[in-house]
């Protein structure tokens, strides 16, 4: 369902963690093509915009943070895009994708959430994905004192760990044990001043993740749900419902593609929103992943996910 | 579009992403009512939906209804009826 809709990517991470440095370098490779790139700054005086001189078109939202204070602010320069990428009549200079690089202190769930919500902007706009840059050095650090740091981990689709030449191995490898339970189906990749680089494996039963900011917590964990070959989608739909409804507050994610009638279908969930789920193209190919769905979340077992879920299907 | 009122008809909600002819359509509103019946049994609430009307019809034992648009709605209405919500877990 994403056709004719602009996509939206959400670049977070804490401050200072590298999020302008490695989105310049994005922007110089030409990663997202034809690209608006929204900036916000929490402060009043701003800096990241002289360094983001590379994008074709640029938005500046600087003295309030997007995913709070400043949430009109940002609604009305989506808007605004929206509305001149509708006008615009070629189909070659039209707008495909946006950046939004938030504020240091911002949540990225939640101005997902907020674009979700909004009337206009759900039918304009799909969010493709939400990144979140990584500093290894003061990363775990941050974790261990920062709820939010946590927070905006635990919304990611796509990890990037930066300056890992400036750390121990063994430390980037304890950081990355410690992101992998808090998002397990996050993909984690490293990058230096923007370029890739390689990240160190690490043995997972071997390194103790570092405690975190509210330890007390239960721990997150993550099961996978195998929905069959032929899933049933509507019971499928029916039990995510009611399971959000009802414990939406500790489902941090889910996560897979299922099988319908209609396509292969892209179902993924931050706290207690469903994105509205892309039709992914049809491969000749059986996808080993198809049909099979991660959930995300704290105060429950795979075990008790997967006996409700065959009450639903069955 | 509405016609009345020029504002364009509802996104559908993400659970009906699964259908994309009239047919499918049709056929997972059954299958979506079958399904909510069984797993309703004994919670107090009913679920109906005859194919015609748009919705789902939501009764309580002592007689309330309801018609909600899609399923987000009706597992509120049913927390409502019941006075704490329905958790799929107690079923497994």
């Amino acid at each position: 369902m994403s056709e004719g809709r602009l996509r939206l990517t959400i670049l977070g991470g804490f401050l200072g963690s590298g999020k302008t440095t490695w989105l310049r370098h994005q922007l110089h490779t030409g990663t997202y093509g034809h690209v608006h790139v929204i900036v916000n700054e929490a402060a009043d005086a701003p800096v990241d915009d002289a360094l983001l001189a590379r994008a074709d078109q640029m938005t500046l939202l600087a003295g309030a943070c997007a995913c709070c204070a400043g949430q009109d602010a940002l609604i009305a320069a989506l808007l605004d895009i929206c509305n001149r990428r509708s006008g615009d009549r070629d189909p070659a200079a039209r707008l495909e994708h946006i950046v939004l690089e938030t504020s240091g202190l911002a949540d990225p769930g939640a101005i997902l959430l907020l674009i979700q919500a909004h009337p206009i902007l759900a039918r304009q706009i799909v969010v493709s994905g939400i990144v979140v840059v990584v500093d290894a050095l003061n990363g775990a650090d941050q974790l261990q004192h920062e709820t939010l740091s946590r927070k905006q981990i635990e919304a990611a689709d796509r990890l990037i760990l930066t300056k890992t030449d400036a750390t121990q191995t063994d430390e980037v490898a304890r950081l990355r044990a410690t992101l992998a339970a808090l998002a397990p189906a996050a993909q984690q990749s490293g990058a230096l001043f923007g370029s890739d680089a390689n990240l160190p494996d690490y043995d997972a039963k071997a390194i103790m993740p570092y405690r975190l900011a509210d330890a007390s917590d239960t721990p997150i964990t993550a099961s996978q749900l195998d929905l069959g070959i032929d899933a049933d989608w509507t019971a499928f739909t029916v039990w995510l419902s009611a399971l959000l409804h009802a414990r939406g507050d500790h489902i941090v994610r889910v996560k897979g593609v299922v099988r319908t009638p209609a396509g292969r279908l892209l179902v993924q969930t931050v706290r207690k929103s469903v994105q509205s789920p892309e039709i992914l193209p049809e491969s000749a190919k059986n996808v080993p992943t198809d049909n099979s769905i991660a959930v995300i979340g704290r105060g429950f077992t795979q075990e008790q996910l997967r006996a409700s879920l065959v009450q639903f299907s069955a | 579009m509405c016609s009345a009122c020029g504002y364009p008809a509802a996104l559908g909600h993400w659970t009906e992403a699964g259908a994309a002819t009239p047919h499918d359509r049709l056929r997972e509103r059954f299958r979506r009512v079958q399904v909510l019946q069984k797993v309703l049994k004994g919670s107090g609430v009913t679920a109906h939906d005859g194919g015609v009307v748009p919705g789902i019809q939501v009764m309580s034992l002592s007689g309330a209804q309801t018609i909600v648009p899609d399923l987000e709605a009706l597992w509120s209405e049913v927390e409502g009826y019941r006075g704490r919500p329905f958790d799929p877990l107690d079923l497994g």
